[in-house]
Order: C-alpha cells, then structure tokens, then sequence
C-alpha cells in the first residue's frame, strides 16, 4: 500500500467541507479522464487507473494511489474523501466538482463576457456483485450551465442528470469484457475537456453520452473495444437524454502499443438517424519522450456526412489535434494544442483553426487547479472572419 | 543493443514531427471557391447543429429562447416560424444580427462563425429561406 496517511485528518477536514460545498452546488459539465497520463505516470492503460474499461469516470484504488504519489506534487491521501472513511471492498464512491471562470472574446458589439458558472459536481458509485465479476455503475449530478438566465447562481443549475449508468461484466483486469448502458463509446483521444474539436465536432461533446452494448479484449500491449449505440427513447426524462446527432450505430477503436512508450490506435464509427449519416475513421498516436518528460498526442479523423432528406446533400470534414504535454516537475502538467476543424473540405475559408495552452497544477491529493487558453481563427486568419479567444480557470476538487 | 535503442531514441523526434506533418496536411487541403448549397439541409447540418445544437443551448433538453436546432426540420421551425428568419430579407432577419453580433450577443458565443458562413446563411434567406 503506498498510500500516504500523514495528511489523513488536515485533509479529511478538507474534504467534508467540500462535500458539503458539493451538496450545496451539483452540477454534471465536464468529463473527467486525463489521456495525458498514458505512459507519463507509468500506466499503461486506462482501464488501470478507471473502472471504466476505457477510461473516464470513477477511480481505482490504484488510480486514486497514482494520483496521489505519482501525479500530486506534495502528495496525500487519495482514497475516498482522504481516507476518512474505509468502503467496503465491493463499493467504490466518488466525485467531482469543478468551478470555473472564463473570458470568452467573439467580436461583435458584447465581447468579450465574463462568466464564473459551476462546470461540473457528480457523484459516483460502483458496486461489484461478489465474485462474479460482474458490477453496477451510475453517475449522477445537477446539469449547469455556463451563462444564467436571470444572473442568479441557481439559474446556472437545471435539471438532474445521470451521463453514466452501465452494468459491466470484466472479471479481470485484463481480457475480455461486456458492458451495457449509458457511456460515451471508447473511441478517440477521450480527453477531458469537451471544448477540444476532436469530442466537439465528432459525437463526442458535452451530454452526448448514448446507451451502448459493448464488448472488448484488454491485453498487456493491446486493446480493442467494438460498441453498438442507439440515443434514449424521446420518452425518457431529462435527466436520462443525450444531445447532439442522436443517431444509432456503431464504433469501433483499438490500439496497439509499443515499449510502455507508445501507441497507435485506429477508429471507425457509423451515426444514423432519421435525417443524416455519418461515417468517421481516424487515427490516434501518443509518444511518450522520456528524456524530456514530454508526451506527444495526435488525433486525425475524417468524416462523411450525407443529409439523407428528400433533398439530399453530402460533404467531407476533418478534425486534428495535435498536442505536447510536458512534465517538467511533479505536480504540473503543461500542454501546447493545436486543433483544426474543417467543416467542408470543399472549401478551406470554412476550417476553424485553434492553439491552446492548459496547464495543471496538482499540489495535494483530490485537488487541481488548472488555467486553459485559445486563439482561434477561421480559414487562413482575419480575412476569413472574426478571431476568437477564450481564458479560463478551473477548480477541481475530487472526492 | 545500446546502439540500436540509441538509434531508435533519436528517430523519435523525427516520427513525432513526420506524423505531425501528415496530420496537418492531411487536414488543410480545400479550395477557395464556395461550390457550397445554399440550402437549409446543408446549412442546418454542416453550420447550425455543430455550433448552436449544443448541450445547454439550443439543444433537445435546453431549448435556450424557446428554439431548438438540433434537428434539420425542427431548426427550420425554430427559425422562421418564429421570424428569427425573414425570407428574401436578410437585413431584417435577427439571425444574421445575431451571427454578427450587432446590437447583442453574437451566437455562437463560443466561436465567431467564418464570413463564408455568414454569407452563406445571408444568400440562404435571401433565396427565400426554403425548407
């Protein structure tokens, strides 16, 4: 057990005061899975930090030790609200909760906006059944939103969701696995931040969860996961729908990694739904450059999107992220993004180009505080339109 | 065995650049020439959805303003039938101050949408706005 209990009651203290603040102001916004710590924590895959198999979502108990030894920079408990309270071995409970503030700039007559807004408060659980490897999960929080309706902080929050909920069949920490429910299909980067175009632009952005039945093989140096989709029947409450296209389909994303120090994934996914098909394949790759503490990332995917009405119409996009994540000193995490998304192939005024710099501080066990930034411009820069930029600071508190 | 790790140390920053450049090339080929349908199909799905069908806007489940653009039928609805949109009149139509930020907001307020969207959108309700 490598868990550090010297910090136990400081941050135990701590961290009932944040559940408290946690009650007081649920909201589910961002999603919580960081990609950049494939191979620069030491990790091979996500599925050993995350219940998930896939990544995303509630820690292990191997996750939460990382977290705290590896990642933070001074360390802590980073068990279940600091070690306070010891769950049974079969349940497992989490959360996080995430305030931010942004200035947002988009040319016209009121820009730029200033906004602070609850991003993200949920509440997990996972419960495994016995021995039999099989388990429950569910998330749930308050929906918020990031600009008020009437300039009141309660206006900021909505209505009840639940993004995650899934019953997962995973006997092991590696071979094979079959989930059903509602999850994000693996696929992709997955990082964190819906606001990247490679989850924007590709079924992948905020609420846009759907109910899968999904399957898949972990191996030591290989991993593949093959889903079907379909969004909730129009029926369900609030609380259990997805946004977006809506459509059914299909995914597929597998990987193959080499030396601890790389991987090269590939993806595919088909989205139908009563108006428009969308077909998409694309490529992932991650270097992890030891020496210099730096981990490339790389995602390009190409799509089809035919409108399927009575007056038809088709046409090819593209999405690209590049990013160098560096690790100059424990507890920091500093990134360089560049992002292009190209609406229409046809015609390169209408690709929108972004450069982000993020940069996380993980001082203490259950805590980051992280500062992100964008340039953004469409085409070939100023001609081709107005410029945008955004700045934002995020609080992020695990329990 | 030293040597080849040693070799293969000093490739990698080569790999890393090479698949970055196939990346960016791979994503900014287009031409200059607008060939685009200025139709409500192409508009809706290519423009509208992506930038203003999003979680907590005009979303199934947030509907900001009563308006709902997640859907090719049901954004046209939202839009004209609501006279966001005047047909054949853009300069009256609030969508277009809306895009541009004239006098409110700019949607979407997140990104400013390219001038050949704008444009677009602008010969769209100028060509009557059909369905």
């Amino acid at each position: 057990m490598r868990r550090a209990r010297i910090a136990l009651r400081r941050g135990s203290v701590f961290g009932a005061g944040v559940f408290g603040l946690l009650l007081l102001s649920f909201s589910a916004g961002s999603a919580q899975a960081y990609p950049q710590f494939q191979f620069s924590s030491g990790t091979q895959r996500c599925a050993q930090c995350h219940y998930s198999p896939a990544g995303f979502g509630l820690l292990t108990a191997w996750g939460r030790d990382e977290a705290a030894d590896t990642i933070s920079a001074k360390g802590g408990d980073g068990g279940f609200l600091h070690g306070l309270v010891t769950l049974p071995s079969a349940l497992a409970l989490g959360g996080d909760i995430r305030y931010a503030a942004i200035e947002n700039a988009v040319g016209g007559t009121r820009s730029p906006e200033f906004a602070t807004f609850p991003m993200q408060a949920e509440l997990y659980a996972r419960a495994a059944l016995g021995e039999t490897g099989f388990s429950l999960y569910v998330a749930g929080g308050i929906r918020g939103i990031t600009r008020d309706v009437n300039g009141s902080f309660a206006s900021h929050l909505t209505s009840v969701i639940s993004r995650e909920h899934y019953a997962m069949w995973k006997p092991s920490a590696s071979g094979p696995y079959a989930r059903v429910g509602r999850f994000y299909a693996p696929y992709g980067l997955r990082l964190a931040e819906h606001v990247y175009f490679v989850r924007r632009y590709s079924g992948f952005n905020l609420y846009e969860e759907t109910y899968n039945a999904s399957g898949g093989y972990l191996a030591e140096n290989w991993e593949v996961h093959v889903t079907a989709f379909t969004p909730p029947p129009k029926s369900f409450p609030d609380s259990l729908q997805s946004v977006g296209m809506r459509a059914s389909g299909g995914a597929a994303y597998g990987e193959l990694r080499f030396a601890s120090t790389a991987l090269l994934g590939v993806q595919s996914r088909v989205a139908i739904n009563s108006e428009q098909r969308l077909i998409q394949g694309g490529v992932v790759g991650k270097l992890w450059l030891d020496a210099a503490k730096v981990l490339a990332m790389g995602e390009l995917d190409l799509q089809r999107r035919d409108v399927t009405l009575a007056a038809k119409t088709g046409y090819n996009q593209s999405i690209t992220y590049l990013g160098l994540n560096f690790f100059p000193v424990k507890g920091l995490m500093a990134a360089v993004v560049y992002e292009r998304f190209q609406e229409d192939l046809r015609v390169i005024s209408t690709a929108r180009s972004a450069f982000d710099i993020e940069v996380s501080v993980f001082p203490y066990a259950h805590m980051e505080v992280m500062l992100f930034g964008r340039y953004q411009y469409s085409g070939s820069g100023a001609a081709d339109g107005d410029t945008g930029s955004l700045g934002m600071l995020q609080l992020h508190y695990y329990l | 065995m030293t040597g080849n790790h040693d070799r293969g140390s000093r490739r990698r920053p080569l790999l890393v650049l090479s698949i970055a450049a196939g990346l960016a090339a791979g994503a900014g080929c287009g031409g200059q020439d607008d060939t685009r349908p200025a139709t409500w199909n192409y508009i809706s799905t290519a423009i509208i959805q992506p930038g203003c069908a999003t979680a907590n806007c005009h979303s199934l489940i947030a509907q900001r303003s009563g308006v709902r653009l997640d859907q090719v039928s049901t954004g046209w609805d939202s839009l004209v039938t609501r006279n966001f949109v005047i047909p054949g009149d853009p300069a009256a139509s609030s969508l277009m101050s809306l895009l541009q930020g004239e006098g409110t907001r700019r949607m979407p307020p997140d990104y400013p949408l390219a001038s050949d969207d704008i444009d677009l959108i602008s010969r769209w309700i100028m060509g009557g706005a059909n369905k």
